[in-house]
């Protein structure tokens, strides 16, 4: 008799220990926060992801929401300035008390690394996957996506294929995401002995390519690796046009929008991206693309291209693991369900798997090619 | 408030205070700013940290461009170079954290010199464009001597352990750069009431009348430089630690017209001016963000998503606006206040 008294009031003990709710659950609603460029320049970038997380977000909450709570985002501008990043990451945090993370903003979230890690939420931080977000390994940090060195080494090789004995050139930023493009090309140059003419640097924020684009014509290179993000590599391309010059030109993801091709106009055409998201015009972009109409406002509509996707589905792992969760909605079950994740679906890039100790689900690279008329890039087989 | 300022001697005549209430107050405030961290929560007290650091950084500034009259556009340099030469041997070299600091101190320094010889026959426009100028040589040299700074990819640095004290936590690093602060605000204070201070105000307000009476221009401007890169060094030094990653990116441009606007608005060539003018652009952007939030979701939104910009708008407003209808910066309303509370209901 006591035996059972006592088993009944641990289980009692454990069912109320159980039943605590972790910050940001409410009765009704999850709290979701996210820091992201928003304003300036990187804005382009952020507010297209948020688009992204708030279709996965008004997708889950159509569907009965998780574990019959719905999902509320709050968005945190951070200007992409590091110093920004982390207040606007406590304020998330500690006075918000969002539940989980699904930004952490650009480059600009390792600066705040130290303060989820310490505060041990989950969160996804994919907007940029650069190294340092995933290893070290965190144990509540994820990240979907791929390394820009391998996305140069892929798109290099696929462009030495394709134009073999043609004289290379390559022009890079002056900062980590130029560091990683030119380790990917230098690994690729050294595997196929390329026979580079021209490379160089440029510093962030530059605008005139003139002098560097002349040398690139002066040097009679044929393929043109454009290492710029949006304005730099219209920039590059624009200056090429008057020049009269088109070599064979790829560019990265974080450019493979919609406004690049805006702004490099006709000379656009038949320049080669790189990406692991799906391609424009595929049909599951084409299905997102449609369903987006009627859960996101015309404003957020607008600003969809391929950060919506990385946003997504980034977020639909996230809230997968909450809902495998279900009443055990804490930070420990979410992380030990996002460790859980493999091959995860989400329809715009290849599935998504994360394990123990493997905090980054690196993703399968497309090559594509740019199409002005449709202002959109296409898969190349 | 006291209303009688008779001096009797020297001594009376540049002591910090005479009055026992003043230091009653500062002692208070001290023993306030040390506990707050205890009882703020995370978010808040990332305000506390950086009015603290950016204090420190300002008082750097104002003995150069406040005090000195060198307008530098250059501060960034300083506090770039303050928190490379922090993390260069701590985190790459294992070495320790008060060689760090110290590193962070004398590098700024001796970089100082570099830019401060050529400077000594410019002045105004032609010193900013110069300072200026060596704030992007200095990133230019960061980013090219890869094998020390790691280039682009930054330098990690944790927080550090000193008098078997670890600053892991926010609340103890909030009090070790209260401590940096406080010796700051005291090391400018003692300055300014000693030979070199009086040489620098000199200089400051007609150059010219200043070497007549015997001051070396080069040799005092070439002073102020140096101390000016030391405390902008060590406030660079707290702010990469602060940021737990030191990379270029941390250090924008902004952060040099930041550091200006802070002078402007707390009252250019006033020490006080300079710790009030942190407190209001540190705080500036989220009493924006209450004042709109009481407006209406609507417009507590456009912050939110639009932090940047309205930030932007907020310090170019505010800097148009002291200067046009208060060039004297907050210090001057305060002297205001106190004259009225003076001689009031006299109006002189």
């Amino acid at each position: 008799m006591y035996l059972k008294l006592i088993a009944a009031i641990v289980m009692g003990l454990g069912v109320t220990t159980a039943a605590k709710a972790e910050q940001g659950v409410s009765a009704t609603e999850i709290l979701i926060g996210e820091v992201e460029p928003l304003s300036g320049p990187p804005g382009l970038l952020g507010i297209a992801y948020a688009a992204g997380t708030k279709m996965a977000i008004a997708e889950a909450n159509n569907a009965g929401g998780v574990d019959g709570k719905k999902l509320r985002l709050i968005v945190e501008d951070d200007g992409y300035v590091a110093a920004r990043t982390i207040p606007a990451v406590k304020k998330l945090i500690e006075v918000d008390k969002v539940f989980a993370l699904t930004s952490l903003s650009g480059s600009q979230g390792v600066a705040a690394l130290p303060v989820v890690v310490k505060a041990g939420i989950p969160v996804m931080a994919s907007i940029a996957p650069i190294e340092p977000l995933y290893q070290p390994v965190n144990k509540n940090v994820f990240v979907v996506g791929q390394s820009y060195e391998e996305g140069s080494y892929q798109l290099v090789r696929f462009l030495a294929k394709q134009n073999p004995g043609r004289k290379w050139a390559a022009l890079t930023q002056d900062d980590d995401y130029g560091v990683a493009l030119r380790a990917g090309f230098d690994k690729a140059r050294k595997e196929g002995k390329l026979n580079v003419v021209f490379e160089g640097e440029y510093k962030k924020a530059q605008q005139d390519f003139s002098s560097e684009m002349l040398r690139l014509r002066s040097s009679g290179a044929e393929v043109f690796l454009a290492g710029g993000i949006i304005a730099e590599n219209a920039a590059m391309v624009k200056e090429l046009e008057k020049l009269n010059y088109k070599p064979v030109t790829g560019i990265f993801w974080p450019g493979r929008i919609p406004a690049t091709l805006k702004l490099m106009g006709p000379a656009s055409e038949g320049v080669y991206g790189i990406d692991y998201v799906a391609a424009d015009k595929s049909e599951a972009v084409v299905a997102f693309t449609e369903r987006a109409k009627s859960l996101l406002s015309e404003a957020d509509f607008k600003a969809i291209n391929r950060y919506t996707l990385v946003g997504y589905a980034s977020t639909r792992v996230l809230i997968e693991a909450m809902r495998r969760c279900a009443g055990n909605l804490t930070w420990t079950c979410t992380i030990s369900e996002l460790e859980k994740t493999k091959n995860f679906e989400t329809g715009v890039m290849g599935p998504i798997s994360f394990g123990p100790g493997v905090r980054f689900s690196s993703q399968q690279l497309h090559v594509m090619r740019a199409d002005f008329r449709t202002l959109s890039f296409e898969s190349v087989k | 408030m006291r209303s009688g300022n008779y001096k009797e001697s020297v001594a009376e005549l540049i002591a910090l205070s005479d009055s026992k209430l003043v230091w009653g107050w500062s002692a208070l405030l001290f023993a306030a700013l040390a506990m707050v961290p205890y009882v703020l929560n995370s978010y808040l007290l990332s305000f506390v940290i950086l009015f603290l650091i950016t204090g420190t950084g300002a008082l750097g500034l104002h003995l150069l461009t406040g005090c000195t009259g060198l307008i530098s556009l250059g501060h960034v340099g300083f506090l770039l170079l303050g928190a490379y030469a922090y993390a260069v041997p701590v985190a790459k070299f294992g070495l320790s954290p008060w060689l760090g600091l110290a590193a962070a101190g004398f590098v700024p320094a001796l970089f100082a010199i570099v830019v401060g010889v050529p400077s000594l026959r410019l002045r105004g426009l032609y010193l900013a464009i110069t300072t200026l100028a060596f704030s992007f040589i200095i990133a230019h040299l960061v980013l090219s001597l890869t094998w020390l700074t790691n280039g682009a990819r930054g330098i990690r640095v944790l927080r550090p352990e000193l008098l078997g004290i670890d600053f892991d936590s926010d609340a103890r690093f909030a009090n070790l750069c209260l401590v940096v602060a406080t010796l700051t605000l005291f090391a400018v204070l003692n300055l300014l009431r000693s030979r070199v201070g009086r040489a620098f105000i000199a200089v400051r307000d007609n150059d010219i009348a200043a070497r007549t009476m015997g001051i070396n221009l080069s040799a005092y401007k070439l002073h102020a430089f140096m101390i000016s890169a030391f405390v902008s060094g060590i406030a660079g030094a707290l702010f990469g630690i602060y940021l737990s990653f030191v990379s270029i990116d941390g250090f924008p441009f902004l952060m040099s017209i930041e550091a200006l606007a802070i002078l402007i608005v707390g009252g250019l060539g006033s020490t006080l001016g300079a710790v009030v003018g942190t407190v209001f652009i540190v705080l500036l952007p989220e009493v924006g963000r209450l004042f709109l939030g009481a407006l209406g979701p609507l417009a507590e939104k456009l912050f939110t998503t639009g932090a940047h910009e309205m930030r932007t708008v907020l310090y170019g407003l505010v800097i148009i606006l002291f200067l046009r209808f208060e060039p004297r910066g907050l210090v001057g309303l305060w002297r205001d206040v106190k004259r009225l509370w003076v001689n009031w209901p006299l109006r002189y």
